[in-house]
């Protein structure tokens, strides 16, 4: 009976023991969950922050996207459209230009042309050429540059002269034609002035 | 300089990109010239010298079909000049300033001569504004100074496009509401390469705030020597006149420095260091000295060039005269290119002379300064212990040594390497700084300040 007994009293130690390690593993169990719970939701938190901001990331990329885009599409419209007007312009300025009267200060015109021609030759010795229309004018101007030969052969022009060396070295377009050429950068922007765009 | 418009028809030899025009008076040294072919073609040149009757042209789109006999030189009676305005933010051009985007010519405010005016020393204004690129490593630990001029130091075939698109999409100036734009100079490069700088910038919306340069592998080669030149005078424009703060982008000045050899080659010049002229670090600075900011004017204009070493060689002519001229370089790195790093910049071998005034407080953050220090440092340990590691062994490391080498893999693979649409803000990029930092135990941390380590530390 008394081994009985002691054999009971060690079997209720060992249950008593093993209840509570399973008592005290359950409960650091439990706070162990807790605990990983608790670094989860900050975790969660971050994560979640971190997607929230990736999002306006994504979405500021977006707009600016769109809206960069959309603008240079907008303004090579307008780019395009102040083209065609300043075409427009200089179509129906040469047109006057070509009709032009020749009669008074034309005349001043060819001579100046002739003057700034035989200056940046560096000399009278020259050919000088011309359209149809302002034959007779340049002609009559030429009397006053000795050395100075006028070509019978016509160039395609809407007006002034073409001046060349008598050794065939050295040429100066100064038709109206090259003027306008030259100037046409300096005139395009004075026209998108006139139309109240540009900068 | 005469007033210019007088056309040449004596040619007396075509030689390389050269023309030598007989019986010239009055011609000038770097004036414009356009060369009429057989066919009514034109196309442009400069004088290089004048004298006894002749003047040597250099032919910007080359000499190939000009002949001798039926070809004219037209001497213009100006510089070669850019017209700028505002308007031309958003286009794009070829590499002598021609619209490449089908739309008309840019209607000028003004002319400007691409050789631009040297800025008066006295003018200049010390650095000291912070340009946020987006990009970790080079805001972090190179950072970027708005007027520097901070080269890219690359390698064939490495990643520096990429970057230099990156930088161009994403960069901006932080804490001010001035204007900000991107002058973007491809040189020489591939036609696929300048699409991709195109359509990036499109695709990105950051076209709008920038003028874009293309000169393509195929066009002639003297053309590139233009380049540069056409795009810093716009820059300087935009910055000094409209008072943006200009970030200019020149990719590849090698392919310049090669056109200049070319040039110098036919010209039968004496050659320097691998055929390269003698002049060549004084053409150089005529292009990174035109970045900097005036007294008195609200814009800058700040440069990143990049040059692709020749088999990665650093003391090659053009990275070694490059490097006398600007303030430091970031430097791409064949190994971390290799590892497949993003950007794979070695940061032991790069430097920003003019970080330091650049960032702290009321710029970036206070402990910008000193926690670069330590990423520096840290990394620098990391790869001796690597290269011990590759001795002994991992196993002979010491603890510390391990965590070492734990610092050195965080900071190659969480804060150098970033995707190429990844654009960081410095506070991001400074919370990866202290998340590596804080992989070392407290007493490792030598270089920053108690307060700094107490505020951003982060423990376990």
């Amino acid at each position: 009976m008394a081994s009985n007994s002691s054999l009971e009293n060690t079997i209720d130690k060992i249950l008593n023991h093993t209840e509570s390690n399973i008592l005290s593993s359950l409960d650091s169990a439990l706070s162990e969950s807790r605990q990983k719970l608790d670094d989860s939701v900050s975790t969660l938190e971050q994560e979640y922050d971190q997607i929230i901001s990736n999002g306006r990331k994504e979405a500021d990329k977006i707009e600016k996207q769109i809206i960069g885009s959309s603008d240079l599409k907008a303004r090579n419209k307008q780019l395009t459209t102040v083209e065609e007007s300043i075409d427009k312009v200089f179509a129906k300025a040469l047109d006057e230009i070509a009709n032009a009267d020749r009669s008074g200060d034309y005349s001043n015109l060819i001579k100046s042309l002739l003057d700034e021609s035989t200056k940046n030759l560096g000399t009278n010795e020259v050919i000088v050429f011309t359209n149809s229309k302002d034959k007779d004018i340049v002609q009559s101007n030429l009397s006053q540059y000795p050395g100075a030969e006028f070509s019978s052969e016509t160039i395609d022009c809407l007006g002034g002269v073409k001046v060349k060396s008598k050794d065939g070295a050295m040429t100066f377009d100064n038709t109206l034609d090259a003027k306008i050429q030259r100037l046409k950068p300096l005139i395009r922007k004075d026209i998108t002035t006139q139309f109240g765009v540009g900068n | 300089m005469s007033e210019g418009g007088v056309q040449y028809s004596k040619i007396a030899e075509i030689k390389g990109p050269l023309v030598v025009v007989d019986d010239v008076s009055n011609a000038a040294f770097d004036e414009l010239v356009e060369i009429e072919t057989n066919e009514g073609e034109r196309r442009l040149g400069k004088v290089l010298e004048v004298g006894n009757g002749k003047a040597i042209v250099q032919v910007f789109e080359g000499t190939t079909g000009l002949s001798i006999s039926g070809t004219n030189a037209k001497f213009v009676g100006k510089m070669m000049e850019m017209p700028v305005s505002k308007e031309l933010l958003g286009r794009v051009f070829d590499g002598l300033g021609r619209p490449k985007d089908g739309l008309p010519d840019p209607i000028a405010d003004k002319f400007v001569d691409i050789n631009g005016e040297p800025m008066n020393p006295e003018q200049r204004e010390y650095p000291k504004d912070f340009i946020q690129t987006g990009v970790s490593v080079i805001d972090g630990t190179m950072t970027l100074i708005r007027g520097q001029k901070l080269p890219i130091f690359s390698g064939s075939g490495m990643s520096h496009n990429l970057l230099a698109a990156q930088i161009a999409r994403q960069a901006s100036v932080v804490g001010t509401q001035d204007d900000f734009a991107v002058v973007f100079a491809a040189i020489g490069v591939q036609y696929s390469e300048a699409e991709y700088f195109r359509r990036s910038l499109e695709e990105s919306g950051a076209l709008k705030r920038s003028v874009l340069f293309l000169n393509t592998a195929d066009d002639p080669a003297i053309e590139r020597i233009i380049t540069p030149r056409v795009a810093l005078t716009v820059a300087e424009y935009l910055a000094f006149e409209l008072g943006m703060h200009v970030l200019v982008i020149l990719t590849d000045m090698t392919n310049y420095a090669e056109a200049l050899r070319e040039i110098s080659a036919a010209r039968e010049e004496v050659p320097g260091r691998k055929g390269y002229p003698g002049y060549l670090y004084t053409d150089l600075s005529t292009i990174y000295e035109r970045a900097g900011k005036l007294n008195g004017r609200k814009g800058s204009v700040t440069q990143v060039p990049i040059l692709s070493m020749p088999s990665d060689d650093i003391t090659h002519p053009i990275p070694d005269l490059t490097g006398y001229i600007t303030e430091g370089q970031i430097v791409l790195g064949r190994d971390l290119f290799r590892q497949g790093v993003y950007p794979p910049v070695n940061i032991l071998m790069s430097l920003s002379r003019l970080m330091k005034d650049g960032i702290g407080e009321g710029s970036t953050r206070a402990d910008h300064g000193e926690v670069s220090n330590q990423i520096y440092d840290a990394y620098s340990r990391a790869q001796e212990v690597r290269a011990l590691a590759g001795i002994v062994g991992k196993a002979g490391l010491t603890e510390i040594d391990l965590k070492y080498m734990d610092v050195g893999d965080a900071f190659e693979n969480e804060f150098l390497t970033q995707a190429t649409d990844e654009n960081r803000t410095i506070e991001e990029t400074l919370g990866i700084m202290w998340k590596i930092v804080s992989k070392l135990p407290k007493n490792e941390i030598t270089k920053i300040k108690d307060k700094y380590v107490d505020q951003y530390y982060k423990e376990k």
